[in-house]
């Protein structure tokens, strides 16, 4: 009998659940995220704001929605870019090795050495911070740890059977590294995309909360949780709401890639 | 003459101190000839092959001597050449039919890549000779194989899409290094007999690569031996087999296992 992959399961539900909530973030929040209501100035949780209200009034259930969605936007940009560069040094180097490699994977480990958070804090500081640059910022610091996972799938492939057949059969050398070899690495690339995917949610809000991360008035998880620190004691369905929505968000994602890495087993191992 | 291999020599360079693996080989193969390439492990056979088939990577290792195909030298023929002769006039099939496929492709993709690579035929087209070829090396139900991944295919089955997309363009040479070691006894007379077939019916010439003898004897008309990178005699299947010059090749003949009729049958079975 087939074992179901729990972790697949709930980490999937999960991570729609939150998807659909940042979806409709997009669209619809029950109140306008940026309106200030003196009156309800850090009310708790009630059945009209049902995760209280901020220092200044302002739902905390509506920033949440949209917060999701600038974190999400961030998170997504920061994984695209580092995985299709990681993906195209990590295929070359991997794949034809020698020199290429040795260059290529010096100037990564040069970048690897530097903690993420600390590169992006330069580029930001250098260009100026705001949505955008932190997703360059982020992007950048992330390629050298995907091109790496990356160039060990494509050693390890790069001398099989069928990658020979198919340089015998008279493909190109670009043909067999992403017609052939790439969708055999896939399994590993999602796995470390999700894994990612919660990096740059945590480096996102990291960088936020040191002030250089996304700018006021646009809501992100991280921006919130650093306004909600000061209200601890006297609010603390602040920090417990934006926290516990990040790390739902996190656990999804987590789930999902430790249940697709063992689904991805038995698939493969043939 | 087909294939001409004159005074080919390989040294790997990946270690301080260099190492010769193929020294001095001389092999000729006609249009429609099959020629026995036997010897122990380590022998060289595969080398030899690799490097006929081009698969050698072009540094950390040194080749000296000639390849020629159809007047072509192999060895020093710039890339884009190369490419245009691998899959379309020579073809390789593997030992390991486990490892040959790629896991996440479809059968029929797979078949029909040389054609995609080599012709600019339409979808359809590829579809319709991919079919009759899978056809061809008696595959059970091809229209369903095609959509099928390689973990659905048994070892034999296997080889027989190798064998497919090997033959998929109608090469002159087919490359055969030890086809049938991985595979039970049964199957591997099927395998035989489809590459006799492919022979006789296509006139491919095949370079047979094997350390079975018994197979060798069955399948070739000529036959050469090596060892120790070098080749120490060849002939005809029956010269070599009846009359071997050589000690080695005597030596490999009399480790053919031998049934004795009656006693041993029974025991052995």
């Amino acid at each position: 009998m087939k074992k179901r992959n729990y972790n697949l399961l709930l980490g999937g539900a999960i991570t729609g659940i939150m998807m659909l909530l940042t979806l409709m973030g997009f669209f619809y929040t029950p109140f306008d995220p940026e309106k200030m209501d003196a009156a309800n100035k850090l009310s708790g949780i009630s059945l009209t704001h049902i995760m209280g209200c901020d220092n200044f009034g302002r739902d905390i259930f509506s920033r949440v929605l949209k917060g999701c969605g600038t974190t999400f936007t961030v998170a997504c940009g920061t994984v695209l870019i580092g995985t299709v560069f990681g993906t195209l040094i990590g295929a070359f180097t991997g794949y034809f090795g020698g020199i290429v490699d040795e260059v290529l994977m010096r100037i990564m480990d040069a970048l690897f050495a530097f903690p993420s958070l600390l590169l992006a804090l330069v580029f930001v500081s250098l260009f100026g911070s705001g949505k955008y640059h932190v997703i360059i910022a982020l992007g950048i610091a992330f390629v050298p740890s995907f091109s790496r996972i990356v160039r060990g799938e494509y050693m390890r492939c790069r001398d099989l059977d069928y990658v020979k057949s198919a340089r015998l059969s008279g493909a190109s050398h670009l043909r067999i590294m992403f017609v052939h070899i790439l969708p055999n690495i896939f399994t590993v690339l999602l796995s470390s995309i999700m894994i990612g995917f919660n990096n740059a949610v945590l480096a996102e809000a990291g960088l936020t909360y040191l002030g250089i991360g996304v700018k006021p008035p646009d809501a992100s998880l991280g921006e919130m949780l650093s306004s909600a620190q000061t209200y601890l004691f006297s609010a603390p369905w602040y920090a417990l709401c934006t926290g516990g929505t990040m790390i739902l968000m996190i656990l999804g994602f987590s789930l999902m890639s430790e249940g697709l890495k063992k689904n991805g087993g038995g698939r493969y191992a043939s | 003459m087909l294939l001409e291999v004159k005074d080919l020599n390989i040294e790997f360079h990946d270690h301080l101190i260099p190492e010769t693996v193929v020294s001095d080989v001389d092999l000729t193969l006609s249009e429609g000839e099959i020629l026995g390439l036997v010897g122990e492990s380590g022998s060289g056979k595969s080398m030899t092959a690799h490097a006929i088939a081009g698969l050698l990577s072009r540094h950390d290792m040194k080749k000296t001597g000639e390849i020629l195909f159809d007047g072509k030298d192999l060895l020093t023929c710039p890339r884009e050449e190369l490419r245009k002769i691998q899959g379309n006039d020579i073809s390789v099939i593997f030992q390991e039919p486990m490892t040959s496929l790629n896991p996440v492709k479809q059968i029929g993709w797979q078949t029909g890549e040389a054609l995609r690579l080599h012709t600019n035929l339409e979808q359809g087209e590829i579809k319709k000779r991919v079919l009759e070829m899978l056809e061809l090396v008696e595959l059970p139900d091809p229209e369903l194989v095609y959509t099928q991944y390689p973990h659905e295919l048994s070892g034999g089955m296997r080889q027989r899409v190798m064998i497919a997309s090997a033959m998929i363009c109608g090469p002159k040479i087919l490359i055969a290094d030890e086809p049938t070691t991985a595979l039970d006894v049964t199957i591997q007379a099927q395998i035989v007999a489809l590459l006799k077939r492919f022979n006789k019916t296509r006139n491919t010439a095949i370079l047979f690569i094997s350390h079975d003898l018994s197979l060798v004897k069955t399948l070739c008309k000529r036959v050469a031996v090596m060892q120790q990178g070098r080749v120490v005699e060849t002939g005809t299947a029956q010269e070599v087999f009846l009359r071997p010059k050589e000690d080695y090749t005597r030596l490999l003949i009399e480790a053919i296992p031998k049934c004795e009729r009656g006693k041993s049958m029974r025991e052995t079975v």
